[in-house]
């Protein structure tokens, strides 16, 4: 029989003890999925690299074939674009504006899904056969990461604007999502913070690669 | 200042008040096991369906009659139906409607090891069953080899088959010792021994089981598949140029490595945040920090992995060439990338077992666990040089001769913390009074076993003793003795230990013992000869030998047999002891000091009515009379007297609960 957990006498220092644990374990989350993006990039990174020394049987990237670049170009400003969005969000969100950072975040998430639907269209227009050379396998590599970056970067953001929605009517008479001092009010911060600092990160290896695939 | 144990007040059962809404559904319109299996069929079949659609369009499929889009799609959306079959997709999905979680459910009964379930202790339990079944199935596989290598000419195995069951059992053997001390031991134990009453992302640790059994249930697909040919490394080119099998090792692979990075993401930040007041990083249990160490590994190595095999079935199913050298790939990127993974891989299966044998000889030594520091910096220093070590084994592989010494010195370098760690255990050893209890016996044969696979892993890390034995049965009887010499045993040992509070049963002693002394001496007798074997030449995964070779090999086979029936004996006494048999465990029945065995038997669903202020570390044996931590009520002045010198308690900055409207004071569980 299924009975809920909620008959057990908490303390308030007990409650509090595990709020900051809470807060502490959103912030050591979100670094360490950080961590795991780092590694999956690196090894990306890492074949391109060894493929691209390697050159085998002269086939590294014949004729110096590029992705489109335009289409390149347009998904990495728009990765960009949502994490600068995300900063902007989140430093109007400390001073105060839940407001300001949900139209942030909606136009941060509007364009990170416009950035994802655009990678997707760029793998099937490719001038390049996946299989043709070392470039051209790493590039179907890049696009495929790049959407699971996308993906779980887009998700991150709605939920924390959906909850946002559903909060504020909860913290309105506390100070809001911002200044709340209430559990849930915290741990949204934390979550919110987490995901930005996630977003810069999708930015920095949006920039990375770009620089990998196009401009070398 | 608070010095004394005070007994612990056993889970509080007064009945919860009604204004919660809680989700109690009808045992048949729930989700468990049965609907998971369902998912994953109708997952697997539309899967199929969807890649037979794609591939009608190609040339490839049509010419050869094997599509593998068909068989990766089956086999992901197969996992995937399978997860949210069991409901772990639940809360995600509500969370893009901005739903908060429904209030936290403790469930009873032998159902909840079937369900998508938020207890570590539940998850912790529900990974020893799934680590038991990969474990009795690769031995099953193992009994196989043997069986084929009775004879080198009569064969009971077509060569195809004989390697499609060497590669299944050594994927399926990996893939448990990835996980089987940190899943069920790392869930079921941590947070109690932190003084925890919960995992910082609970639904993060169930989804890594349910990815764990979805893994094995993947690999299982291998077989009917037509194995694969490459062996638990999945060298390409062969891995390019293999059947269908090798799809289920790629996704089953890659499965159970998501599983591995959830299951250190949750597991290192509960460690780092959940700690107990007073708990600071010198009170940590070792075994905890064998833990975190581990997690290190499991978040930045098995990324690699997973990318790897994401490579591989790319070139599989969209045809790309990272592994196909005529295309401008390199055969030598896989080896790459999964050694990177792969010799932290070693640690992320070697450390919880050290962790484990470092709780348990302080326990049946009644001594202080000796130069504990040196203990936990030795974990911390194997998990950071063993990034530093992946090209050992590429050794053979034509790599610049000038990158050898290099790799080789680093190799060499990290025995010197793993001596570290043997340190500590003879330290602690060391006119000590021993008592031999089943937990003990296992942790002392560690230390044997891994003696003799350490030095052989010296001897191995040597570039001139390295080309010669490469590829022979002496490295496979190297790393069985690390893994299994040392991993197994100490799982084992671990089990016997802590399957007491675990269960609340108490296993049979002399049961206990008689597998014990099986299973280490048929574990030496089949082993130790595989050394002079492959010293001899006999290669691995070839089941033609020469006939010289014949005796040892028969020794070898018969000694597994019995070796293989010394797990019978233990899967008897689980049963027996456990169900048809039960006799009730003591709370703490071999008077340790560790903060797990302080609460009562069963262990209350949220672990300690009060938080415990823990005021010392749990391996002060030479003084009895000093108490570990203060299960009395919980107050933050207390904390400031807890502190160790030179170490600071975080200071209390949240509001009272008392003033917070409408919403449930206490964190939400995410």
């Amino acid at each position: 029989m299924a009975t809920p957990v909620t008959n057990f006498k908490e303390t308030p220092e007990e409650i509090a003890y595990e709020l900051r644990a809470a807060e502490g374990a959103a912030w050591i989350g979100s670094r360490s999925l950080i961590g795991v993006g780092s590694f999956i990039y690196a090894s990306l990174a890492f074949a391109f690299f060894y493929l691209r020394s390697a050159n085998q049987a002269q086939l590294w990237r014949p004729n110096h074939v590029t992705a489109p670049t335009e289409m390149g170009a347009t998904i990495f400003a728009l990765s960009a674009a949502t994490a600068a969005l995300s900063v902007y969000g989140m430093y109007r969100f400390r001073r105060g504006s839940v407001v300001d950072w949900e139209v942030a975040g909606w136009m941060g998430l509007l364009l990170g899904a416009l950035g994802f639907a655009l990678q997707i269209y760029e793998l099937t227009r490719l001038p390049f056969y996946p299989g043709s050379s070392g470039y051209a396998s790493t590039f179907i590599g890049w696009g495929v990461l790049n959407l699971v970056g996308l993906l779980g970067g887009c998700y991150w953001l709605e939920t924390l604007l959906a909850r946002s929605l559903r909060l504020r009517r909860a913290v309105a008479e506390d100070g809001g999502a911002a200044n709340s001092t209430l559990p849930a009010a915290r741990l949204f911060r934390a979550s919110v913070e987490g995901c930005t600092v996630f977003w810069g990160f999708l930015a920095v290896v949006a920039v990375f690669f770009w620089i990998l695939f196009y401009l070398i | 200042m608070a010095s004394t144990i005070t007994t612990p007040v056993a889970g509080n059962t007064a009945a919860p008040p009604p204004a919660q809404r809680v989700r109690n559904r009808p045992a048949w319109a729930s989700q468990h096991l049965g609907t998971a299996l369902i998912g994953a069929v109708a997952g697997y079949a539309f899967g199929h369906w969807i890649g037979n659609v794609i591939g009608a369009g190609y040339t490839v499929p049509q010419s050869n009659g094997e599509n593998d889009v068909a068989v990766v799609l089956g086999l992901a959306l197969g996992a995937l139906g399978y997860l949210i079959g069991i409901g772990a997709f639940n809360y995600p999905l509500a969370k893009l409607i901005g739903r908060e979680p429904l209030p936290e459910v403790a469930e009873e009964g032998w159902q909840r090891y079937f369900r998508f379930n938020l207890d570590h202790k539940v998850v912790g339990m529900q990974y020893v069953i799934v680590s038991l079944l990969f474990l009795f199935t690769g031995g099953l596989l193992a009994m196989a080899i043997r069986t084929e290598l009775l004879n080198p000419t009569n064969h009971f195995f077509g060569a195809g088959t004989y390697i499609a069951v060497v590669g299944e059992h050594g994927t399926i053997m990996m893939m448990m010792a990835s996980s089987v001390v940190i899943g069920p031991l790392g869930n079921w134990l941590v947070p109690l021994m932190i003084g925890s009453r919960r995992m910082a992302f609970p639904r993060v640790e169930a989804t890594s089981v349910w990815l764990f059994s979805a893994g094995y249930l993947v690999i299982l697909t291998a077989l009917p598949l037509g194995g694969f040919p490459t062996g638990w490394t999945g060298y390409a080119p062969l891995q390019t140029q293999s059947t269908a099998g090798m799809d289920s090792y790629l996704v089953g692979f890659a499965i159970i490595g998501m599983g591995m990075i959830l299951a250190g993401l949750n597991l290192g930040a509960t460690i780092i945040n959940y700690r107990a007041p007073g708990m600071t990083w010198g009170r940590v249990p070792i075994f905890v920090w064998s833990v975190l160490a581990t997690t290190a590994l499991l978040v930045f190595a098995t990324p690699t992995l997973v990318v790897a095999g994401l490579f591989g079935i790319l070139d599989r199913t969209a045809l790309t060439a990272f592994y196909v050298n005529e295309h401008g790939g390199s055969s030598f990127l896989w080896e790459n990338l999964f050694w990177f993974f792969g010799h932290p891989e070693v640690y992320i299966m070697a450390l919880p077992g050290f962790g484990i044998v470092g709780e348990i000889l302080p326990v049946f030594s009644r001594k202080p666990l000796f130069a504990y520091k040196v203990g936990a910096a030795g974990m911390l220093g194997v998990a950071l040089l063993s990034f530093f070590v992946w090209q050992h084994h590429l050794f053979q592989s034509g790599i610049n001769p000038d990158m050898r010494p290099l790799f080789m010195l680093t190799t060499e370098l990290i025995s010197i913390p793993t001596g570290f760690i043997f340190l500590v255990g003879l330290g602690t050893l060391w006119k000590a009074r021993i008592r031999f209890e089943p937990p003990m016996l296992f942790a002392l044969a560690v230390y044997f076993n891994f003696l003799i696979g350490g030095v052989t892993g010296v001897f191995l890390s040597d570039v001139p003793v390295n080309v010669t034995v490469h590829g022979s049965f002496f490295v496979l009887a190297h790393f069985h003795y690390t893994i299994m010499g040392g991993l197994i045993f100490a799982f084992f040992g671990g089990l016997y230990y802590w399957l007491p509070k675990m269960t609340g049963k108490t296993l049979n002693r002399k049961l206990a013992i008689w597998h014990f002394w099986i299973m280490f001496v048929f574990f030496n007798l089949t082993f130790f000869p595989m050394f002079i074997i492959g010293l001899l030449g006999q290669p691995r995964r070839v089941f033609e030998y020469a006939t010289r070779l014949q005796g040892l090999n028969d020794f070898s086979s018969v000694s597994a047999y019995i070796l293989g029936s010394s797990f019978l004996i233990f899967a008897f006494n689980f049963v027996w002891s456990i169900y048809i048999a039960p006799k009730r465990a003591e709370s703490n029945p071999w008077g340790s000091r560790g903060l797990e065995w302080q609460v009562p038997t069963p262990v209350p669903h949220y672990n300690f009515e009060r938080l415990p202020v823990v005021v010392a570390d749990p391996y002060h044996y030479d003084e009895p009379d000093q108490g570990v931590a203060d299960f009395g009520t919980f107050s933050e002045p207390a904390l400031s007297e807890v502190a160790a010198p030179g170490e600071q308690v975080p200071p209390a900055d949240v509001q009272s609960p008392d003033d917070s409207g409408d919403l449930d004071p206490r964190p939400p569980i995410v």
